[in-house]
């Protein structure tokens, strides 16, 4: 790659998630800077990610609850070295696995913190990227 | 097992890069080394099965690639098809040619494959990065490979106390078995060394450059016959004594364990329909596109204990000389990674160790030996136990 194209003006956007039309209350409450996850009334259980039925019991009745937004780092890497052009600004950062007190793991960056901070079982809690006109969940060590 | 099945022959391209050819040229140089090596008939090949060479080049024109192999060889199977699976593409390919034959369709499949990497600076790693994650729910948070299978090396280094080091120590292994492998692309490097591996340039904590397997295109065949057949083609077949598989997720974020894969799973159903344990298996080539890989594989399949893997490669255990051989003809990690078709190269080396053809890397003890391969982010498991008694 012509590093010399790279100046700082030619960032490309991150990528922006596409909305499926049974994910609408993800990215609402996202917007209302609530985390909000599928809900099956026969699990009586959250999962994630968004789907048209209950991966654990094939219910298709399913609600929406706001979810505490904690959990614990699962898992993580220190990214020092990525062939993706939107984040090169951003190295080295963390991509985690995090789990929920609700149990559902989600992928995230660790963010609002030094890398180095960053360990598996550490306690983190959501927050909010803007991605265009959206926003997206991320997750930050908990205050 | 009933109506023995075993791999006849086996073949394969030596792996580098191929600049000028593309993914079905591959295929052609494959087909035709393999006719060269082995005085096979048309009349040989009852079957094919073959999986698209154009992944990493970023679109695949090559979904139906069988119609057009079997064409080109000019005959008329009973069994064919296209399939795909990723790294573990093979195994489940061995595997169904194995349930076809011995369901009487087909007395002999072919197994072909061939791999294209992208040209550095074209954006193939960031197609790579986009296919192997989930499209909304990952790939927006900087997914790309490395990163993806540093999440299991870290899990566990939480887990089970294992270091850096000891991940290292798989890359050192793999090096020195390259070092007596004159196809692999490694064969006139140097030994590596711990320190050598750590201070290579990091890529994605754990894991440094070393930690990661080495692009390259290449490709190779198997084919599976019955157990008359395969008399016809050697004196010592790898006779197929057990087989496995499980798929657990696609997305790493929703494997329900980071450091009790599926291969797990795979490895108890091979060793149940053979009757054979751990203790009976003398060594194991095992799909390490990272160093994380064998580690974690060695405790799936039962080989060591749980959370003990890194110990076993401090070892030395699966060095030239040591008790229990380990990917012995340098890994993808030393060999070379061979893109769609790196899934190929664990189960021609397993064959050739059992059938004797492995040379100088030729281990003194080869009964009985398992092939590990997964596909995805560690998404789909193949396991296979070869041995010289059906
Ligand atoms: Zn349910």
């Amino acid at each position: 790659m012509d590093e010399n194209s790279q100046s700082s003006a030619s960032i490309p956007a991150k990528p922006q998630p596409k909305i499926t039309p049974w994910a609408g209350p993800l990215w609402q409450g996202c917007a209302e800077g609530k985390l909000r996850l599928p809900y099956c009334n026969q699990c009586e259980a959250c999962f994630y990610y968004p789907r048209l039925w209950c991966p654990q019991c094939f219910n298709q009745g399913l609600s929406w609850q706001d979810v505490s937004g904690k959990g614990k780092v699962y898992s993580f890497s220190v990214i020092h070295q990525s062939p993706l052009p939107s984040y090169q600004e951003d190295l080295p950062y963390v991509l985690a696995v995090i789990e929920l007190t609700e149990g559902p793991r989600m992928m995230t960056n660790i963010i609002n913190c030094e890398v180095d901070a960053v360990s598996v079982d550490m306690p983190v809690e959501v927050t909010f990227e803007a991605r265009g006109d959206m926003k997206i969940p991320q997750f930050q060590p908990t205050i | 097992m009933s109506n023995p099945v075993a791999i006849a022959a086996v073949s394969e391209m030596k792996p580098g890069r191929y600049p000028d050819k593309s993914g079905f040229d591959l295929y052609l140089d494959v087909v035709r080394q393999f006719l060269a090596e082995w005085s096979v008939k048309p009349s040989d090949i009852q079957g094919l099965l073959a999986c698209p060479s154009g992944m990493a080049e970023g679109g695949s024109n090559d979904i139906f690639v069988h119609e057009q192999l079997y064409e080109e060889l000019g005959i008329h199977p009973l069994f064919a098809d296209t399939m795909n699976a990723g790294g573990s593409t093979y195994g489940l390919m061995v595997q169904r040619a194995a349930l076809a034959i011995k369901q009487g369709v087909a007395d002999s499949v072919l197994c072909l494959g061939a791999g294209k990497f992208p040209k550095v600076g074209t954006g193939g790693a960031e197609l790579m990065a986009r296919m192997v994650s989930h499209e909304i729910y990952e790939f927006p948070y900087g997914t790309f490979i490395p990163a993806i299978y540093a999440q299991v090396a870290s899990r566990h280094m939480f887990e089970y106390g294992t270091t850096p080091e000891q991940f290292a120590e798989v890359a050192v292994s793999s090096r020195e078995w390259a070092l007596k492998n004159p196809d692999a692309v490694m064969y006139d490097s140097e030994p590596l060394t711990v320190a050598t591996v750590r201070g290579s340039r990091p890529i994605a904590t754990p894991f440094h450059l070393f930690d990661c397997s080495i692009p390259v295109e290449g490709g190779a065949a198997v084919l599976v016959t019955s157990e008359l057949v395969a008399k016809r083609f050697s004196n010592q077949p790898a006779y197929l004594l057990g087989m496995g598989e499980y798929h657990s997720h696609r997305n790493i974020h929703q494997a329900p364990s980071l450091t009790n894969v599926g291969c797990r799973y795979a490895g108890q159903q091979a060793y149940q329909r053979t009757g054979l344990t751990p203790s009976d298996i003398d060594f194991a080539e095992i799909y390490d596109a990272f160093s994380v890989n064998p580690l974690v594989f060695m405790e799936d399949l039962g080989l060591c204990e749980k959370g003990k893997g890194g110990e076993f490669f401090e070892s030395g255990a699966s060095r030239p000389g040591g008790d229990f051989p380990v990917n012995t003809y340098g890994g993808l990690l030393s060999y070379g990674h061979t893109g769609d078709a790196s899934g190929m190269s664990m189960i021609v080396e397993g064959a050739r160790q059992i059938m004797g053809l492995a040379g100088e890397r030729q281990l003194n003890k080869a009964d009985v030996g398992i092939v590990h391969s997964y596909g995805g982010m560690m998404s789909e498991h193949s396991t296979l136990i070869l041995g010289r008694q059906a």
